[in-house]
């Protein structure tokens, strides 16, 4: 990580480590997510970090547990019955 | 019931209540059953309290006034399980973190995504999520596995979206520099190349 002290975005490095995860998660506000965006497409280091955490994500969702869809239907059956005044 | 000024004085619910209901609780079912899974821990738990929480929307509904149903259902559902810990086990109070004791079985793991991922990338993932504390692991679970925003999952907690944040964060750091310490970090990127 030599390039730690480059601007790029308008932003450092450390900058965008700071922000990386809440930029991927769409938390960040408009304006630090262009910088971000910016910053990554110039700076080879913050991509592959920023793909790294992609990829933790995706492999984290990949894993969710399924759900039944059964159980799910018998839930939106309830809820329909509960919109209807029929259950109290 | 509900105290509008309807011309049908049904005993059962107004047109209103209704449309309602199915617009905003309905289509979030599925987060809702997936967020107290991870609460509860316990299918049928989980489903009592979906319920539960059902129930309690429909009965608040007319005082909804539309804008982020999710966030509003989630608070219902917090009450609903802190109520019902309550019940259960009079001693423990309050304490949310004692609701995530187990953590998510992987064993039977398929989803939505079609992304191919690494399986060694994926392994080593899974690990270091099972490594982590209770704290860190459900946070990680309500926004990567459930989908929620940081603001709806610190309401469900309730804890602060500072708290939800830094734990989150440090949760996949941790993640992260177990794959780096397996030399996954960088290999990590090849397998689907640029997402971005
Ligand atoms: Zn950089």
């Amino acid at each position: 990580m030599k390039l730690f002290k480059k601007m790029r975005g308008g932003l450092s490095c450390d900058d965008v480590m700071e922000v990386l995860q809440s930029y991927l998660d769409g938390e960040t506000d408009t304006e630090t997510a262009r910088k971000v965006a910016s910053h990554l497409d110039e700076c080879t280091d913050c991509d592959l970090e920023s793909s790294v955490y992609q990829n933790i994500r995706v492999s984290l969702s990949t894993n969710k547990a399924p759900i039944d869809p059964v159980v799910l239907d018998s839930l939106r059956q309830f809820g329909e019955r509960v919109s209807r005044g029929e259950i109290d | 019931m509900t105290e509008r000024p309807t011309e049908v004085d049904s005993p059962a619910a107004s047109a209103d209540a209704t449309e309602a209901f199915n617009r905003y609780v309905i289509p979030e079912l599925e987060v809702m059953y997936r967020t107290a899974r991870s609460l509860t821990r316990n299918q049928t738990d989980a489903e009592d309290l979906v319920q539960d929480t059902l129930l309690r929307a429909f009965r608040a509904i007319e005082r909804f006034d539309g804008r982020y149903p999710r966030a509003w259902l989630l608070t219902i559902m917090r009450n609903a399980n802190i109520n019902r810990a309550r019940k259960k086990r009079p001693d423990l109070l309050d304490d949310p973190d004692l609701t995530f004791e187990r953590s998510v079985d992987f064993a039977e793991t398929t989803g939505p995504e079609e992304l191919v991922v690494d399986p060694t990338f994926d392994a080593s993932v899974t690990d270091a999520f099972a490594e982590l504390s209770t704290d860190f692991r459900q946070v990680v679970e309500l926004v990567d596995l459930n989908g929620l925003a940081y603001q709806e999952a610190a309401d469900i907690l309730g804890v602060p979206v500072g708290t939800v944040m830094s734990r989150l964060h440090r949760a996949r750091k941790r993640i992260r520099d177990h794959l780096a310490e397996h030399g996954l970090d960088s290999a990590a990127a090849l397998p689907r190349g640029a997402t971005r």
